[in-house]
C-alpha cells in the first residue's frame, strides 16, 4: 500500500523499457481487467552462450512484496527446477535476494535477472537447496550436465 | 458557580471556548482510548466521534476502565460512550461508532475532514498508517499515542512539517541463525521459534521452504544434514492423512532427526548432547492414561508425558481440520489448536535438549510477542495527548509542540522533545497528495478523458505519465495504452480509491490523489503546484555500473556488497528514535532519545 514501492516498481518498469540485457524479458502480470499486476511479474533468464544452459530461456516469477523495497522479491523457477541453488518448489537461494543477507533496496529488477542468469552456469556449492542436482553436481558431473541440457531443451529459445 | 468556572480557571476563557466548539475523533477505544475519551469528556470538548471495531473482551477489564463484567461482547465504542455519559458535565456531543476506520464507504476521505484534529490511540500498524495517511491527504494535525509495557509516546503530528508515523524506521523483531534453531538450541524461544515457524508451517502450513541461504554455520554435515531433514519433512506432510501420522511425526522429528543430530560429533564437542525422546511401552501406557482435563491448567509445567498427549491430540485436530478440506493453516496464538501443538512440540523439544519447560502460558507470550499492557502508562499517555491537545489551540500549534515520552529504564520517566522535521525519505509523507473529483456517473468519461485532465492540471507539458490504482494495478503508461477508451467503472475507478500519478520523465514529483465522486461536472483536478521530482545523484549512472559490477561479485564470492554506505550510517543515527511504539505488537526495547533540544520533567 505504500506509494513509494508503487513509485520504486514503475521506476523499474521504465528502466526496464530504456534499457534492458539481450534476450531477457521481464513484465507485470496482467489483471483479468485490463489493468497491470505491478505486484507479480514474469521474466525470462537466457542462459548464458557457451555454457551447458545456453539453449534455454528460463521462466521466472517475481513477486514483490508489500514492504519492498525493504524486503527483497520473491524469485522463482518452475517446481523442481533442476539447479542446485533451487528449491523443489522452484524458489531460488542467492544471497541478493535474502533480506538477512545482500538485499540492499538499491538492488534493481536488471541486477536481480543478471545475478541469476550468473547463478545458472556458476552454482554455489555452499548453498544447497535441493537434493539430486546438489549431489549430482558434486559427485556426478555427467549426470549433472545430461540433466541440464535435458532442462534447457525443454525450456529452449 | 457554572460548570465550566473550574476549566475557565485552568485553561482561560479564549482556550475553553475553542475548547467547547472543537469537533474531534478519537480512534480506538481500547487501552488509551478509554483513558483518552474520559480526559476529553472532562476538559470539555464539543463534540468527539469514537471509532472502534472491536467487542469487549474478559481480558480487557484490568484496564480498560470504562468496561463491566456485564459488558463483555458489546462493542467498545459504544460501551465507552455510555459509560462517559455519566460524568458527561459539560454536555459533550457524542457518538460512536462500531468500524473498521479504513472502510472507505463509512468514512471517506470528506468525513475525516468535519474534525479539528484527530486522536490516534490504536492498537495496530495498518490502521495507525491509513488514518496517518488521510490526514495527509487532509494536512490534519493528529496526536498519535500508543504504550508497550512501561514505556509509551504522544507524538502531534503536522502533516508535511513535522514527523508522520511512518517517518521513523520499525525495528524488525530479532532474528535467530537457522542452525540454533534447527540444529543448536539452547534457550525456550529457540524451540518455541523452531515449533511456531518451522515446524507447524512445515506440517500444515503453506507448501513453501523457509529459504534458508545463511545457515549460521561453516559445518558442511551440519548444513547438509539440515537440508535433507527438510525434504524428508516434506515426505512426512504427505502422510498427514493417514491415522498414524501422530506416531510417524514422533518417529522422524523426535527420534530419527535427533539421533542423526548425534552423528555429528563436531556439534558436541562444547555442547549437550540430546537424548532421543524415549517412547516405549512405559510412556505410550502413561499417556493413554492422561485426559482432556490433565492438560487444562496453562499456568503450571507438567511432566513431559503430558505435552506428548497435546502434542497427540492438537495433531489430531489439526489434521480433522486438513480432512474438512482447510489448507494452509496458519499459527495463531488465540487459536487454542494451533497454540497447543506449538506448546507440546517446544516443551518436548526443549525436554531433548535439557533447556528447561514452559507453561503454556508463557509459551503463548512469546510465540504471540506479547508485552503486557499496563494501564498506569495508558492513563500517563493518555493525560499528555490530553494536553498536548491545547497546544492545538494557539495560534502557532506546530510552534512549541511537544513530543512526550516514558522510558522504564531512564533516569527520569518522563521526557518531551520538539517535534522533528519530517524524514524526507519518508515513504509517506516525501509525496504529495490531492483530491481528485471525477463524476463518476457520468456516461462518457474514459480512461484517455483522466490523463488529458491530469496533463493539464499539473502542467506536465508532455503526456507521458503512469497511472497506478489502488494497490498494485497498473492502469496506463507509456507503453501500456490499452485501457484508454475504457469506461472509469470498468478500469476499477471508484470513489475512496487511491490514484498513483508518476512522471515519467522525471521532471514533476510523483503525487496521490485520493478520488472522492461528484454529482455533476466530470474531473477536477487539485488545484496545487506539483514540486520538482526529488532530485537524483547526479553519480547515479556511473553507480549504477559499479552497482552491477558488486552484485555480480557478491554472488560469485559471497563478499558483502555495500551500495550506499552513507545512507546505512544515516540509518543508524535514526534509531534514536522511539520507533514502533504498540500496545501488544512490538517486543523490540526502545532507546532513549539523546539528541539535542530535548528537556526533561522529572515526575516525583
Ligand atoms: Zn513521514
Amino acid at each position: 500500500m505504500s506509494s513509494l514501492r508503487l513509485a520504486r516498481l514503475q521506476e523499474e518498469r521504465k528502466s526496464w523499457r530504456k534499457d534492458h540485457p539481450f534476450g531477457f524479458f521481464a513484465k507485470p502480470a496482467k489483471n483479468p481487467d485490463g489493468s497491470m499486476n505491478l505486484q507479480s511479474w514474469t521474466a525470462g533468464i537466457p542462459g548464458k552462450p557457451n555454457t551447458l544452459w545456453a539453449d534455454g530461456v528460463y521462466p521466472i516469477s517475481i513477486t514483490f512484496p508489500d514492504d519492498y523495497p525493504s524486503k527483497p522479491p520473491k524469485v522463482k523457477f518452475p517446481a523442481n527446477f533442476y539447479h542446485p541453488n533451487v528449491y523443489p518448489s522452484g524458489t531460488i537461494c542467492l544471497s541478493i535476494l535474502n533480506e538477512e543477507q545482500d538485499w540492499r533496496p538499491a538492488i534493481t529488477l536488471k541486477q536481480i535477472v543478471l545475478g541469476i542468469q550468473e547463478l545458472l552456469g556458476s552454482p554455489n556449492p555452499d548453498s544447497p537447496a535441493q537434493e539430486p542436482a546438489w549431489r549430482a553436481f558434486g559427485k556426478d558431473r555427467a549426470t549433472y550436465d545430461k540433466k541440464v541440457k535435458e532442462q534447457a531443451q525443454k525450456y529452449i529459445k | 458557580m457554572g460548570k465550566d468556572s473550574q476549566l475557565q480557571a485552568v485553561l482561560g476563557k479564549d482556550v475553553l471556548t475553542k475548547v467547547r466548539a472543537a469537533k474531534v475523533l478519537l480512534v480506538g477505544a481500547g487501552g488509551i482510548g478509554c483513558e483518552l475519551l474520559k480526559d476529553l469528556v472532562l476538559m470539555g470538548y464539543g463534540e468527539i466521534h469514537v471509532v472502534d471495531l472491536d467487542t469487549i473482551d474478559l481480558s480487557n477489564l484490568n484496564r480498560q476502565f470504562l468496561f463491566r463484567h456485564k459488558d463483555i461482547k458489546k462493542p467498545k465504542a459504544s460501551t465507552a460512550v455510555a459509560a462517559v455519559e455519566t460524568f458527561n458535565f459539560h454536555n459533550s456531543k457524542l457518538v460512536s461508532y462500531m468500524a473498521n476506520i479504513m472502510d472507505t464507504k463509512q468514512f471517506p476521505l470528506s468525513w475525516f475532514d468535519q474534525f479539528n484534529f484527530i486522536f490516534n490511540a490504536l492498537d495496530n500498524i495498518a490502521a495507525r498508517s491509513y488514518v496517518n495517511k488521510m490526514c495527509l491527504f487532509l494536512k490534519k494535525p493528529s496526536i498519535e499515542s500508543g504504550t508497550t509495557g512501561f514505556n509509551g509516546q504522544v507524538t502531534p503530528i503536522f502533516p508535511y512539517q513535522t514527523e508522520c508515523y511512518e517517518c521513523t524506521v520499525k525495528e524488525t523483531p530479532k532474528t535467530y541463525p537457522v542452525c540454533t534453531i534447527r540444529s543448536t538450541p539452547s534457550q525456550p524461544v529457540h524451540c518455541v521459534t523452531w515449533a511456531k515457524n518451522y515446524l507447524f508451517g512445515q506440517l500444515f502450513g503453506e507448501d513453501e521452504e523457509t529459504s534458508p541461504t545463511d545457515f549460521g554455520t561453516d559445518n558442511q554435515d551440519e548444513i547438509k544434514n539440515m537440508v535433507s531433514e527438510q525434504n524428508e519433512l516434506k515426505e512426512l506432510k504427505n502422510l498427514a492423512t493417514k491415522d498414524d501420522f501422530f506416531e510417524s511425526v514422533i518417529d522422524k522429528i523426535f527420534i530419527k532427526d535427533i539421533n542423526k543430530l548425534l552423528a555429528l560429533e563436531e556439534l558436541w564437542k562444547t555442547r549437550k548432547r540430546p537424548i532421543p525422546l524415549a517412547w516405549d511401552s512405559s510412556v505410550k501406557d502413561k499417556i493413554e492414561a492422561i485426559t482432556d482435563s490433565d492438560v487444562a491448567r496453562g499456568q503450571d509445567v507438567w511432566p513431559i508425558e503430558k505435552y506428548i498427549f497435546l502434542l497427540m491430540r492438537s495433531i489430531k485436530e489439526l489434521q480433522q481440520r486438513l480432512a474438512d478440506g482447510e489448507t494452509d493453516l496458519e499459527f495463531d496464538k488465540d487459536d487454542e489448536v494451533t497454540l497447543d501443538f506449538v506448546v507440546a512440540a517446544t516443551n518436548i523439544r526443549s525436554h531433548m535438549f535439557h533447556i528447561p519447560l514452559k507453561s503454556k502460558f508463557d509459551i503463548k507470550q512469546i510465540a504471540g510477542n506479547i508485552i503486557p499492557a499496563i494501564a498506569t502508562t495508558n492513563s500517563i499517555i493518555s493525560g499528555f495527548s490530553a494536553l498536548a491537545s491545547l497546544q492545538m489551540f494557539t495560534p502557532n500549534p506546530r510552534e512549541g509542540a511537544k513530543m512526550v515520552y516514558t522510558f522504564q529504564d531512564a533516569t527520569r520517566f518522563v521526557s518531551t522533545s520538539s517535534v522533528v522535521e519530517s524524514n524526507r525519505k519518508c515513504k509517506s509523507c516525501s509525496i504529495p497528495r490531492g483530491v481528485l473529483k471525477i463524476n463518476l456517473s457520468h456516461p462518457e468519461i474514459v480512461l484517455g478523458d483522466v490523463v488529458d485532465a491530469l496533463v493539464k492540471g499539473f502542467k506536465y507539458g508532455h503526456d507521458e505519465i503512469a497511472l497506478i490504482l489502488g494497490k498494485d494495478r497498473l492502469i496506463y503508461d507509456v507503453d501500456f495504452d490499452d485501457n484508454k477508451d475504457k469506461k472509469l467503472a470498468d478500469i476499477g475507478f471508484q470513489a475512496g480509491e487511491v490514484l498513483l500519478v508518476n512522471d515519467e520523465n522525471d521532471e514533476k514529483a510523483t503525487v496521490e490523489l485520493y478520488i472522492e465522486a461528484m454529482d455533476s461536472g466530470k474531473i477536477e483536478v487539485p488545484n496545487m503546484e506539483l514540486p520538482d521530482a526529488p532530485e537524483k545523484e547526479a553519480t547515479e549512472e556511473q553507480e549504477d555500473e559499479k552497482e552491477d559490477d558488486d552484485v555480480l561479485q557478491a554472488i560469485s564470492d559471497d563478499a558483502p556488497i555495500i551500495i550506499d554506505e552513507e545512507e546505512e550510517a544515516e540509518e543508524a543515527s535514526k534509531k534514536h528514535k522511539l520507533d514502533e511504539i504498540d500496545e501488544h505488537e512490538t517486543t523490540t526495547s526502545k532507546k532513549q532519545k539523546t539528541s539535542e533540544g530535548q528537556d526533561h520533567v522529572l515526575i516525583e
